[in-house]
C-alpha cells in the first residue's frame, strides 16, 4: 500500500540526516573546534561560529524531554493512529529531536523516561526515526 | 534618552468580529484603520506612518494583504510603510522608532484576518514536523505546558481558573465571541482534548475581524479627542530557538527580560500595576507570563489564580475583554487595545472601577509573545 502520510522534504542542510536514517543511523553535525553537537543542521556552529564540521552517528538513546497526545487528527492520514504521541527526545549526545513515541499506551508516558530509537522504513526512499520506551 | 512617557495611544479601531463570513482580510484591515483614524479625531491626511502585520497565506481568491494596498484603499500617502514579518509585538517598537527619529507624526498599526470563515490557518503545514504528525501551535504549546507540569506544580487545576475567569469578563463584553456562553469548572473538565494536556477552552479563538490603533507624541495627543494613553515602559526579548531545542518551555521565557526592561524604563514595580492584559494564545501562556514577570513563584500560580483573582471583582483583573480565549484573536492587538480602552474609560459594563468592583486603573501591563514562547514584548501603559 502506498504511504499516505506527509513525506520528509530534505534540503541541502538536512539531506545527510535523512540519508543516515535510510541506513538506520542517527546522524548529527559536530563542531570540530568546540565539540558542540548541533540540531538542526547548519552551515556554522551556533556557539563558536566555526564551519569545521563532521557528521557523527548518535547512539539513539535518550530521554523524553516533553510530549503531547493527539486525540483528534489534524491531517486525515493520521486518523487511524489516534490517540498518538509526538515528543521531543533529548539524545544522550545533546540534540533534541521531534519524533513519535510508539509501542506503548499514551497514559504510560512521562517526561524524562528513557527511550531508544527504532526505525520505520516507510517507503523505498525514506526511513523515520521513532522512539520506544526502554524498560 | 528614555522613551518613557513620550508617546501615546490616541485612537482605537474596531470592526465586526467573531464569525463574519463573506469578507476579505483586506476589508477588515481597511475598516479597522479607518475607524482608528476617525476615533483619534484625525484626518487621513494626518497619517504619515502605516504598519501592518505580514499576512498569512491569503484565502483562496484573495491577494496577499500588504500595507501598500491598505494605504491605497484608505487614500493614504504615508512617509513610512512597514509590513513586519511575524508579529504585532515588534510594531510598537517600529512606530516609536520613526516617531522618535522625527520621520512621522501619526502612525497607524493594524492587524486583521478572515481566518475563521476562510479556514486558512488550519491548513498551514511544516513538512519537518508533519512527517511525525505534529501540526500547528496548539501541540507545541501543549509540549511546553507538559514540560512545565513536570517541572513545577501546574496543570488543568491552574488553567481552569484562567479559562473561567476570562470567560466571566467576556460575559460583560457584547463584542466577545463567547459573550453568551458561560463556562463553569465542570464545563472545563468535560471539554474535549484539543491536544493533551490542553482542552478546547485552554486554546484561543480563531477570528474574523481586525483591530488598529494610532500612536503619536504625548504633545500632539493632548490636542486630540480622547484621554491619551501613555507608553510608560516597553521591552522586548527574543530567546529564539528552534522548538526542539527550546530551553524556555517551563520558563523563564522572553517575558523575564522583556518585563525587567519595561519596568526599568517605567520606573515602577509590580505593586503599581492595576490590571494586566496578557497575550493568551493558551491558558498556560498567561500563567508562565505572569510567573516570569514575578507575580508569583513557579508553581504558586494554582493558589494565586484561585477564587477568581483575575475575574471581575478579583484582586488583579486579567484580560478584561475576555482576551483571545473568549473575545477575539487579533495577535498582540487584543491585549494592547483593551488596555488602552480601559485607561480611556470606554469599556462599558466591563469597565474597571466601581462597575466591576475593581480598582479604577492608572497603570496597565500588557504582553505579547510569539512562536512557542520564544519571543516576547512587554508594554506598560498609563493614564495621562
Amino acid at each position: 500500500m502506498v504511504y499516505q502520510k506527509p513525506l520528509p522534504q530534505p534540503n541541502a542542510d538536512t539531506r545527510p540526516f535523512w540519508d543516515g536514517c535510510k541506513q538506520h543511523q542517527l546522524r548529527f553535525q559536530k563542531c570540530r573546534d568546540c565539540q558542540h553537537i548541533r540540531w538542526p543542521p547548519s552551515i556554522i556552529c551556533p556557539l563558536c561560529y566555526s564551519q569545521d564540521t563532521e557528521w557523527i552517528v548518535a547512539s539513539g538513546k535518550g530521554r523524553i524531554y516533553t510530549f503531547t497526545v493527539y486525540h483528534q487528527a489534524f491531517h486525515k492520514s493520521f486518523e487511524n493512529d489516534l490517540p498518538y504521541v509526538t515528543a521531543i527526545v533529548e539524545l544522550d549526545e545533546g540534540p533534541r529531536l521531534l519524533s513519535n513515541i510508539v509501542g506503548c499506551s499514551p497514559e504510560e508516558i512521562r517526561c524524562d523516561m528513557p527511550v531508544e530509537v527504532i526505525w520505520e522504513d516507510i517507503n523505498e526512499d525514506f526511513t523515520l526515526p521513532k522512539f520506544k520506551v526502554v524498560t | 534618552m528614555s522613551l518613557k512617557d513620550k508617546y501615546a495611544i490616541v485612537g482605537i479601531g474596531y470592526t465586526h468580529q467573531g464569525r463574519v463570513p463573506a469578507r476579505t482580510a483586506l476589508s477588515f484591515y481597511v475598516e479597522a484603520c479607518a475607524n482608528a483614524i476617525k476615533d483619534a479625531g484625525l484626518r487621513r491626511e494626518d497619517i504619515d506612518g502605516l504598519i501592518c502585520y505580514r499576512h498569512f497565506q491569503p484565502a483562496p481568491g484573495e491577494r496577499e494583504v500588504t500595507p501598500y494596498i491598505t494605504a491605497q484603499r484608505l487614500g493614504l500617502a504615508p512617509k513610512y510603510l512597514s509590513q513586519e514579518a511575524n508579529c504585532a509585538r515588534s510594531h510598537l517598537h517600529h512606530a516609536l522608532g520613526v516617531l522618535e527619529a522625527g520621520l512621522c507624526n501619526y502612525v497607524v498599526i493594524a492587524y486583521a484576518d478572515n481566518a475563521l470563515s476562510s479556514h486558512r490557518m488550519i491548513d498551514e503545514i511544516d513538512p519537518d514536523k508533519a512527517v511525525f504528525g505534529q501540526f500547528g501551535y496548539p501541540a507545541e504549546y501543549a509540549m511546553a505546558a507538559q514540560r512545565a507540569m513536570h517541572t513545577f506544580r501546574t496543570g488543568p487545576e491552574t488553567w481552569k481558573e484562567i479559562a473561567v475567569g476570562q470567560r466571566k469578563w467576556a460575559s460583560l463584553n457584547p463584542s466577545a465571541y463567547f459573550h453568551d456562553r458561560p463556562l463553569t469548572y465542570e464545563d472545563y473538565y468535560n471539554s474535549k482534548w484539543a491536544v493533551e494536556p490542553f482542552r478546547v477552552p485552554d486554546c484561543c479563538l480563531v477570528s474574523d475581524g481586525g483591530r488598529a490603533y494610532v500612536v503619536t507624541s504625548v504633545e500632539r495627543a493632548r490636542d486630540l479627542r480622547h484621554q491619551p494613553v501613555v507608553i510608560m515602559g516597553i521591552g522586548q526579548h527574543n530567546p529564539s530557538s528552534y522548538i526542539d531545542q527550546s530551553t524556555c518551555m517551563a520558563g523563564p521565557t522572553g517575558a523575564k527580560v522583556a518585563g525587567e526592561t519595561a519596568f526599568s524604563m517605567a520606573g515602577i514595580t509590580l505593586g503599581d500595576i492595576d490590571a494586566c492584559e496578557i497575550y493568551d494564545c493558551f491558558t498556560y501562556t498567561v500563567e508562565i507570563t505572569l510567573q516570569d514577570y514575578g507575580f508569583f513563584e513557579p508553581g504558586e500560580g494554582q493558589d494565586w489564580f484561585k477564587d477568581g483573582a483575575i475575574a471581575p471583582g478579583g484582586s488583579l483583573p486579567v484580560n478584561t475583554s475576555g482576551g483571545q480565549l473568549s473575545e477575539a484573536y487579533f495577535m498582540g492587538l487584543t491585549p494592547l487595545t483593551e488596555a488602552a480602552m480601559q485607561l480611556m474609560g470606554r469599556c462599558g459594563d466591563r469597565q474597571l472601577g466601581p462597575k466591576t468592583n475593581t480598582k479604577e486603573p492608572e497603570i496597565i501591563l500588557c504582553s505579547d509573545n510569539g512562536a512557542t514562547l520564544q519571543t516576547h514584548c512587554c508594554t506598560i501603559l498609563r493614564r495621562l
